[in-house]
């Protein structure tokens, strides 16, 4: 592909549903030309231009920064990979736009996904945790100095119906993976959860000295 | 690994590509792979002895030109919606073929089954029928599928689908050219069904799929998470 700069900006190019500011994207077309001829610099020039679009759009779409940076490497991944099939011809902002925006509802998807089969840890579930199995197993916490929270807390998992106290042993004193302990309790992992979160309203109210219902 | 880290890393590693072609090209020659199965296959086995009878059937004919018509349509439409930013609606060109084509076989199946009557099929030749069909489904599935694998992480479903239709097409073409059996309904459950596990396993595995491939462009890079 030979190279033409043309003066001015190429403002053809600027079609995709959220374009970027048009000063930014004159050259992307031309860039990627270059860099699929094997132009390093054009290349690194190019993805440092798109990289705050790309976040741009996946700020929108995820809460966590992190998460969000995880959607960037994962979209100038796919750009990389997918780079061949680019048509210089064409506009390059809607496809990009286009790449982001499958790659961003994937991961989307994805994460719904994960969240209806995990259970995400609140600050209670943290508190809770910290204050009775911080640094030792249940036994060991129970005869030390402080054991008294400890033992009221054994105490009522005693007091749990079977599949609950089972439940929380298994996920929460031994802490085993959902997918251990259906392996080993021969449940579902579906089943799991929902006696886990019974036995944490349980347990709340057990402590408050109350009944487990 | 940092954003900018990963930009510098992809940058290093950036060798020259070659461009695809035209789509419209790309869908040409498999179309030309598909008449070369096709050939190998009538010369091998021989046409249906019933072939010169059978071309003065309308429905027959009917039914030979639409799902020809569906094949070329579905195979350009896969290869349309395999380059990202052209529309989702390049799915829709074979629809009318394949709608078309779908009723002359409903039509093929109904005389078939009043003419025979139920127990009319003999279990030798549906076998006969079936190695037909892989003979000609799976190469051109495999064919397709190493043509169309860019869509992976983008537009797995789709790109399979419509591929899968192209495929579905041209096997059942080629059944009616070859058997003296209507087998459009095995073809197209065949078909779909192996279109249906590759879009499912495409849509499971895009991601680790691109890695995979990534991973030979830039080894040792991709640990997942990539942070």
């Amino acid at each position: 592909m030979p190279e033409r700069r043309q003066p001015g900006p190429h403002l053809s190019l600027v079609k995709a549903d959220n374009p970027p500011r048009p000063g930014e994207q004159v050259d992307w077309s031309k860039r990627m030309a270059l860099a699929q001829g094997g132009d390093r610099e054009q290349y690194r020039a190019l993805l440092l231009e798109i990289e705050p679009y790309i976040r741009s759009i996946a700020k929108r779409c995820f809460k966590y920064p992190a998460d969000a940076e995880d959607a960037v490497q994962d979209v100038l991944l796919t750009v990389h990979s997918v780079r061949h099939t680019y048509d210089p011809q064409r506009p390059f902002a809607p496809w990009l736009a286009a790449i982001a925006n499958r790659r961003v509802i994937d991961r989307l998807r994805s994460e719904t996904r994960k969240k209806a089969r995990e259970i995400e840890l609140t600050l209670e579930h943290e508190s809770f945790s910290r204050e009775a199995f911080a640094h030792e197993t249940f036994s060991q916490a129970a005869t030390n100095h402080d054991g008294i929270a400890e033992r009221a807390l054994h105490e009522a998992i005693g007091k749990l119906p079977p599949e609950q106290r089972d439940a929380i042993r298994m996920l929460k004193l031994s802490e085993m993976s959902l997918k251990e302990a259906s392996r080993m309790s021969g449940r579902s992992i579906a089943a799991l959860k929902v006696a886990t979160h019974r036995a944490v309203t349980n347990l709340r109210k057990l402590l408050k000295g109350g009944q487990p219902s | 690994m940092r954003t900018p880290d990963l930009i510098d890393t992809l940058a290093n590693s950036a060798t020259p590509v070659r461009r695809l072609r035209p789509p419209v090209l790309r869908a040409a020659l498999w179309l030309l792979m598909a008449a070369a199965v096709l050939l190998l296959l009538a010369v091998a086995h021989g046409v249906r002895p019933d072939l010169s009878t059978k071309l003065h059937q309308q429905i027959f004919v009917a039914g030979m030109v639409l799902a020809l018509a569906t094949a070329i349509l579905a195979a350009i439409a896969a290869f349309k919606l395999n380059l990202v930013d052209n529309s989702r609606w390049w799915a829709l060109l074979p629809a009318p073929a394949l709608a078309l084509w779908v009723s002359t076989i409903g039509y093929g199946c109904l005389t078939d089954w009043v003419s025979i009557g139920p127990d009319g099929i003999r279990m030798g030749e549906a076998i006969r029928c079936f190695a037909t069909l892989l003979l000609t489904s799976v190469p051109l599935s495999l064919a397709m599928l190493i043509m169309l694998r860019h869509a992976a992480a983008l537009r797995p479903t789709a790109v399979s689908v419509v591929g899968g239709f192209a495929v579905a097409a041209i096997t059942s073409f080629a059944l009616s050219l070859v058997h003296d059996l209507d087998a459009t309904i095995m073809i197209l459950i065949w078909n779909l069904g192996t279109a249906a596990i590759i879009a499912g396993l495409a849509s499971a595995f895009g991601r680790q799929a691109l890695a995979w491939v990534a991973s030979r462009v830039l080894p040792g890079l991709f640990q997942s998470p990539i942070r």
